[in-house]
């Protein structure tokens, strides 16, 4: 259900403020309210005025945000290590942080540039390694003093090979060699050798035709190529050795100063969150005015707080909420155990309006008892139930999956009672297996008009219980025109389904005559509370009934489904074969049998359910809250810093 | 030949429905998507999107039903 929240006006002296807001914030049960019309009169408004910063709060401010983006900047050059926890209070060593990051900036700053700069060396360095590798074992067949060039190019792909074979026959009349080789990469690399004099009007010719020539850095360039190699591999190797003596500098900075550093960060982090609050509040000469949110369960531990921290000093004043505040109030839902779990479907549409109703209960009864009349199937359950309780059991930390769970158990359980009402064990094979005969209520496969009939009469009572969640909505709303239109829709939903039923002997004939009389006398009334397009409304309304069809249309298809696996089980005329198809069909159908229900029973609660009474649009109760856990250390309690 | 006629009517009734929700739901998913990329939160909104066309091949498969029952 939807928390009853309470307005609520805190004031106290302006000297309190920061402190007052600190000791909010640690409370984690306000919110502040930024709109303050509904809080004060137009008389009052005149009296009090936006909160003025003074000269030292604004220095203050200045000097937290400046170094929290100091303390950001050095903690980018720094390498994610796992830093024990500091105990110093942040608030008194604020002055020699600054200091020191001042210094540890420089020697960070330097290091970070170092440590980019032989990166760049060593990429550049890599990518002539990979070519020159792939050269070597061609280099190693020449002979060094033999007096010849040698010229590396990169190949695109075999076409240019032969290209560049022909034009270097027609330059050289054949007097060179083209050896290739793959590279790791996979880039194709050829080695010419030719003699020296025709070197350069090679290179000149490679340049025209656009065939790249291997290019190495400065230093190397003039040295033969089996020398380039070697300087290479040194170099390489040196840089890498730079670069691990500059990180373990870094990893050993983070280690020692990293633990300080993040703490006084946390710390400012809190501080400028409160200043940020600060632009929301009001004063007069004298006090402060915190206008704002807090649930009417946590008032008297609002109060209790206050007047333990400041002696009766700070008041907390509560007012009334009037009914044009009701679209400002935040909304926070607060069920018991059972249905908090199902929180987790109601938090996946906008929130519901303070003074509407929250749907989350009604979801918690109808949508497992949707799920298991559609999945219906005791071995399903079975299964699902033990997949429940693993997911619970291996996630207990994860909120989320831990809900899920909690929902696929109860779902689960709907299932296996189901199952033993349709008589389904794995499809027909309790039946023939466990003798689950004598349990049947009704066999799906075969009742379908019955299950249709099922199926649409639950759809009726749901429907009809959104109306009237509907009607006790517009009620609470003040919106009589509403609360009569969905009145008369419940009549009429009511008389049109007799009317059908005596049209059908169903129901007795002689009930024919005054239900159309009713219908006659209601839906000109319809036409008054819902204008003129309630007849549309009216149609929407019977096509939601008919839409719970699908309970019986997704259920019939997943016990056909589980036929089949057991018939193709069974055809394989092999054991091994026919239980391994068994278990694989099986698994498909369970599969399908946890996400066809789930969004099927959602969809018939988000649209046809929902609609007849959930108001949606409500703010989400967000109150000041600590950004990080709390820790060991001994905290400020809000007292600002000695500077 | 009337039962051949009935039976033809149940599957056009249920086939042409299942075709007409298949297309809604392939343009209403491709764009549910998309906007999924964007803002994860409107995740509920998409589930009801792409099953609201669901209602479609439902009606389709009860007419098929009171078809084939007459």
């Amino acid at each position: 259900m939807i928390a009853r929240m309470v307005k609520v006006e805190i004031i106290g002296p302006n000297e309190q403020l920061l402190d007052t807001l600190a000791l909010l914030r640690d409370l984690g049960v306000f919110q502040i309210e930024p709109d303050i019309t509904c809080f004060v009169t137009a008389d009052e408004e005149e009296k009090i005025r936006s909160l003025n910063l003074d000269e030292k709060t604004v220095a203050e401010r200045i000097f937290f945000e400046d170094l929290k983006a100091r303390i950001d900047e050095l903690t980018a050059c720094l390498p994610q290590v796992e830093v024990r926890e500091s105990y110093l209070d942040p608030g008194s060593v604020l002055d020699s942080v600054a200091a020191t990051l001042q210094q540890h900036g420089v020697t960070c700053r330097e290091w970070c540039r170092k440590r980019e700069a032989l990166q760049k060396e060593l990429a550049e360095l890599s990518g002539n390694a990979v070519f020159l590798g792939a050269l070597e074992p061609l280099l190693n067949r020449m002979d060094p003093k033999s007096g010849l060039e040698f010229i590396g190019v990169t190949i695109k792909d075999p076409a240019a090979l032969e290209e560049l074979m022909r034009m270097l026959t027609r330059l050289m009349q054949g007097k060179f060699e083209l050896l290739t080789v793959k590279a790791e990469d996979g880039t194709l690399i050829g080695l010419i050798t030719l003699e020296k004099g025709l070197a350069e009007k090679v290179r000149r010719t490679l340049g025209d035709q656009h065939v790249p020539e291997l290019s190495f850095p400065a230093a190397l360039a003039d040295l033969p190529f089996p020398e380039k190699i070697r300087t290479l591999r040194a170099r390489i190797a040196e840089v890498n050795s730079e670069i691990a003596a500059i990180d373990r500098d870094l990893t050993q900075f983070a280690l020692r100063w990293g633990a300080i550093y993040q703490g006084v960060r946390r710390w400012l982090a809190e501080r400028l969150a409160l200043h940020t609050n600060m632009a929301y509040l009001h004063q007069t000469g004298m006090c402060f005015f915190i206008h704002g949110w807090t649930p009417a369960a946590e008032v008297a531990r609002l109060r209790d707080g206050l007047d333990k921290r400041f002696g009766g000093a700070v008041i907390v004043e509560e007012k009334q909420i009037l009914e044009q505040d009701l679209d400002l109030v935040p909304v926070t839902l607060r069920n018991p155990a059972y249905f908090r779990p199902f929180e987790l479907f109601a938090r996946l549409l906008p929130l519901p309006r303070y003074a509407s109703l929250d749907p989350t209960p009604f979801i918690a009864i109808c949508f497992p008892l949707f799920f298991g009349m559609i999945l219906g199937d005791a071995g399903y359950g079975l299964i699902l139930l033990v997949l429940a309780l693993v997911l619970a059991q291996v996630y207990k930390k994860r909120n989320m999956v831990r809900d899920a769970a909690k929902i696929l158990f109860i779902s689960a359980c709907y299932t296996i009672v189901f199952g033993i009402f349709y008589g389904e064990f794995f499809g027909e094979l309790g039946a023939r297996l466990l003798g689950m005969e004598g349990a049947f209520i009704v066999e799906r496969r075969l009742a379908i008009i019955p299950m249709l009939y099922f199926a649409l009469s639950v759809g009726m009572a749901h429907v009809t219980l959104g109306l009237m969640l509907g009607f006790v909505t517009a009620l609470k709303r003040k919106t009589g025109r509403e609360a009569l239109y969905k009145l008369v829709s419940i009549f009429v939903m009511g008389c049109l389904v007799v009317l059908c039923l005596s049209m059908t002997d169903i129901l007795p004939r002689l009930l024919t005559r005054p239900m159309t009389l009713a219908l006659i006398i209601l839906i000109p009334l319809l036409f008054f509370a819902g204008g003129v397009l309630a007849p549309l409304e009216l149609l929407k309304t019977i096509g939601n009934v008919v839409s719970y069809a699908r309970i019986m249309a997704i259920g019939l298809a997943s016990v056909l489904l589980a036929r089949v696996a057991n018939r193709f089980a069974g055809m394989t005329g092999n054991i091994v074969v026919g239980v391994l198809l068994a278990v694989v069909f099986h698994t498909v159908n369970i599969v399908l049998g946890v996400f066809s229900p789930t969004i099927h029973a959602l969809r018939l609660h988000y649209v046809e359910f929902y609609s007849k009474f959930v108001v949606p649009g409500g703010r989400k109760f967000e109150p000041m809250h600590k950004e990080y856990p709390v820790t060991n250390h001994p905290e400020s309690g809000g007292e600002m810093p000695r500077r | 030949m009337e039962k051949v006629f009935i039976a033809l009517a149940a599957a056009l009734a249920v086939g042409l429905s299942a075709i007409a929700t298949a297309w809604a739901q392939s343009k209403i998913g491709a764009a549910g998507a998309g906007t999924l990329a964007e803002k994860p939160e409107l995740s509920g909104t998409i589930i009801i999107m792409v099953a609201i066309p669901e209602t479609m091949v439902i009606l389709g498969f009860v007419v098929a039903v009171s078809i084939l029952n007459m």
